[in-house]
Formats: structure tokens, sequence, C-alpha cells
């Protein structure tokens, strides 16, 4: 039941009567409910001060950051609690060897695949060549020896992919060409703030589990940042972020009024962000009937149960089959 | 499930259920808390609800909806819409 709460106002986050307050500069409180707290997104000018930090550890939860323009500047990651040295040994087991990495990669990059061809397939008036285009790049992926030629796959793809998004989007909104430092139109921005939406999501449900963030297969894992999280996040990414940004300007929810340019440099103001995260949210809610499960998960969950896949895979219990959506 | 709780105590425990009830649901009205929660959760917060009350003076009605979908919610007059995930 717990959720994420987002704070756009500025103002003062603070630990009393043992739950979560917030101030804001107009001195309005609210409590937050500390039971119910997933994960809380700052976009606004918070202060807070460690005694609240200590108390969100004791339940583990995650303090995202965003700048000005909205993009992801870091999080707060509690103490982990669910540690297993054995999952970690033989998730670097999988990383090590290269065949075994090779395997869990081109996982990633199918099922991310399977997933864009289904929005593609959902709009696909126009776009039936690249659809073809994309289809032949898939059947290379089988026979990929390394991982930056699967890279390189998956980039040939993805650019087919939002070259579709001109046709698949109605109204005025288009996309020349991804740009994501920083993005200069309204549709690259979009995907850029979706995107790490999805990436501090994909974060809070690998934290969750025993799963070591750093260590990924498809991104090559380094220093200063969780790269698992940009594994994992390639599969939801075209499930949950592109079918947002398709029905938020399909059905018209959203305006060029929501965007502000500022020096070529194109991000979705407050009430843009606010239509984006509540269409996001309910997104992530939604429930699906799961075929082996055989009760009703929310695509929130289905992003656990992948990182759940992934560790009876490392440590030898199940082989991993992706998320291939089927509804 | 989602639950509305209402309670009826004497003044000097009326903070103390209040302050406990704050971690777990949304404080709507004076005496009223609403809130999505898990079965699991409801039971650790009554039990220690139960802790403070005294049960010759005070009262705790709990109103449990299973499908939290069959609720309409409805609001004369000024709506706080504590349950906002906008701050």
């Amino acid at each position: 039941m717990s959720r994420d709460f987002y704070i756009f106002s500025n103002g003062r986050l603070k630990r009393k009567d043992n739950t979560i307050y917030f101030i804001d500069c107009l001195e309005n409180k609210r409590t937050l409910p500390v039971e119910q707290i997933n994960c809380i997104h700052l976009f606004g000018e918070i202060d807070l001060n460690s005694k609240l930090i200590n108390y969100l550890s004791q339940y583990g939860i995650m303090l995202s950051f965003y700048n000005y323009y909205g993009y992801y500047s870091g999080t707060y990651y509690p103490r982990k609690k669910n540690v297993s040295g054995f999952t970690v040994v033989n998730q670097a087991n999988h990383y090590n060897d290269y065949e075994k990495r090779l395997y869990i990669a081109k996982s990633f990059v199918d099922s991310a695949v399977h997933h864009i061809l289904k929005n593609m397939r959902r709009h696909k008036e126009g776009i039936e060549d690249l659809i073809e285009r994309i289809q032949a790049e898939r059947k290379n992926i089988e026979k990929v020896q390394r991982i930056d030629e699967l890279m390189g796959i998956e980039g040939r793809i993805r650019k087919s992919y939002y070259k579709s998004f001109n046709k698949i989007l109605k109204s005025d909104f288009g996309i020349e060409k991804r740009k994501k430092r920083p993005p200069t139109d309204p549709v690259n921005a979009m995907i850029s703030f979706g995107n790490s939406l999805m990436y501090t999501t994909v974060l809070s449900e690998i934290y969750k589990t025993q799963l070591d963030p750093t260590i990924s297969f498809l991104h090559e894992p380094s220093v200063k940042r969780f790269s698992l999280g940009l594994d994992i996040s390639e599969i939801f990414k075209p499930l949950v972020v592109d079918t947002i940004i398709f029905s938020l300007v399909n059905n018209r929810v959203i305006t060029f009024d929501d965007f502000d340019i500022d020096e070529g440099i194109c991000y979705l103001n407050e009430k843009g962000r606010k239509k984006f995260i509540s269409e996001y949210e309910r997104k992530l809610g939604t429930t699906i009937k799961h075929r082996k499960l055989k009760r009703k998960v929310s695509y929130r969950m289905f992003i656990r149960l992948e990182c759940y896949k992934l560790i009876k895979h490392f440590i030898g219990d199940e082989e991993y089959k992706p998320l291939k959506a089927w509804w | 499930m989602f639950v509305i709780l209402t309670y009826d105590v004497g003044e000097k425990r009326v903070n103390k259920v209040r302050k406990k009830l704050k971690e777990y649901l949304i404080w709507t009205q004076n005496s009223v808390f609403e809130g999505e929660i898990t079965e699991g959760k409801l039971k650790k917060c009554l039990y220690e609800v139960n802790k403070i009350l005294n049960k010759q003076e005070d009262s705790l009605y709990i109103y449990e909806i299973k499908a939290s979908s069959h609720i309409k919610k409805k609001i004369i007059g000024i709506d706080k819409s504590f349950d906002d995930i906008f701050l």
C-alpha cells in the first residue's frame, strides 16, 4: 500500500510525532503517514536535517532529488536491509562469465524490443516499413557475440522507433532526433523526464530485493552509478513511459503550455510535471492478471518480479526469461 | 483495503491517539482518519492504539472497505485534499 509523494513546493521536511511533516513556505502543515511512504521525490527547495534522514532510514524510505529543470540528480539510499552475500557473489559471477553476461544482456534488449514493437503495432498506420526494419534487426540479437554489437543493434532499433513517434503522435508534437543533454523539444523533454522517473522507480524496487544495484549486464558497471537500474528500466521504458507520452499527447492532455523553453533547453514546467506524474502513478498502479501467479499484479510489482526472476537465475534456481507483455 | 477510522476518546488521550494514527493514515477531520492500508499494517496500528485507549471510556470505530474501487467520496464545502500525492 506504500506510495510515492512528490513535493513541488518549497519548505521544510521534518520528523515530528514519529512521522513526517511537511511545512511549506506559507507555514501550511501536512503530515505524511510514515508507514505509507515508499519514496519521496523532491522537486522544490526543501530543508531537511539528519534527524529526518535517520528516521527515513529506519523505514527504508528513499529520497530522490531533482534539480530545477526536473532532471534527476540523486537519491538518498538508506542502508540496505535485505542483503545476501550469496546472491551478490552469484550475481557477480554472472557478470564475469562473458557467456552468462551476454545471455542476460540479450534478454533485456529482446524484451525492450518486444515492448517497442507492441507500442508500434498499436499505432501501425504509416509506420509499417519501420516495424519491418526493427523486426529484421531483432533477428540479429540472437547471433550477437559481443555486448557492444548488441548496444549497436539496440541503438539502431531505438532510432527507427523514435522516427515512428512523428507518425504515432498526433497534433503538432514531433521529434527530430533523440537529444538527451539537454532535450531541445517537448517530446525529448518528456522522454527524459519519464526515463528518470522510471530509473528511480526501478531503483526503489531493486532496493527491496537482495540484488546489488551496481553490478549490471547490458550497461557497463562503473563507479558512481547504479547501472543495474539502467538495465532493468530498459524493459519498462517502452512499456510505461512511452505509452504515457502517447496517451498524454494524443488525448491532448499535455499541450505546449506545459513546457518551458529556455536558451534552447526544453523542460516540463510544474503543471506539465504534475500531469505527467499523475499519469505515471496511475499507470504503475494498474493491475494485470498474472498468468503464473494467478492474481492481479501492478506494473510496479512487475518490476519487482523482474528482480526476483534475476535472483532465481543467479542462484541457479530457474532460468531468466524476461518479461514480455502478453496483454 | 481502505479504512475510515473515527474515535471518541477522553481529552487526556486524544492527542496520543491522533499522533499514533498519523503514522498510518491520513488525517481528514477532527477525530476522523482515512486511507489505504494493508491488513497487516492495520492490525499493527490497532494494536498500538489499543494500548493507549481506556476501554471503559473511549471508543474507536473502524469501517473497512475491502474493494477500494467501491468508494465514492463527495465533499461539500472546503476540500482540504490531504491525500494528494503532490505537495
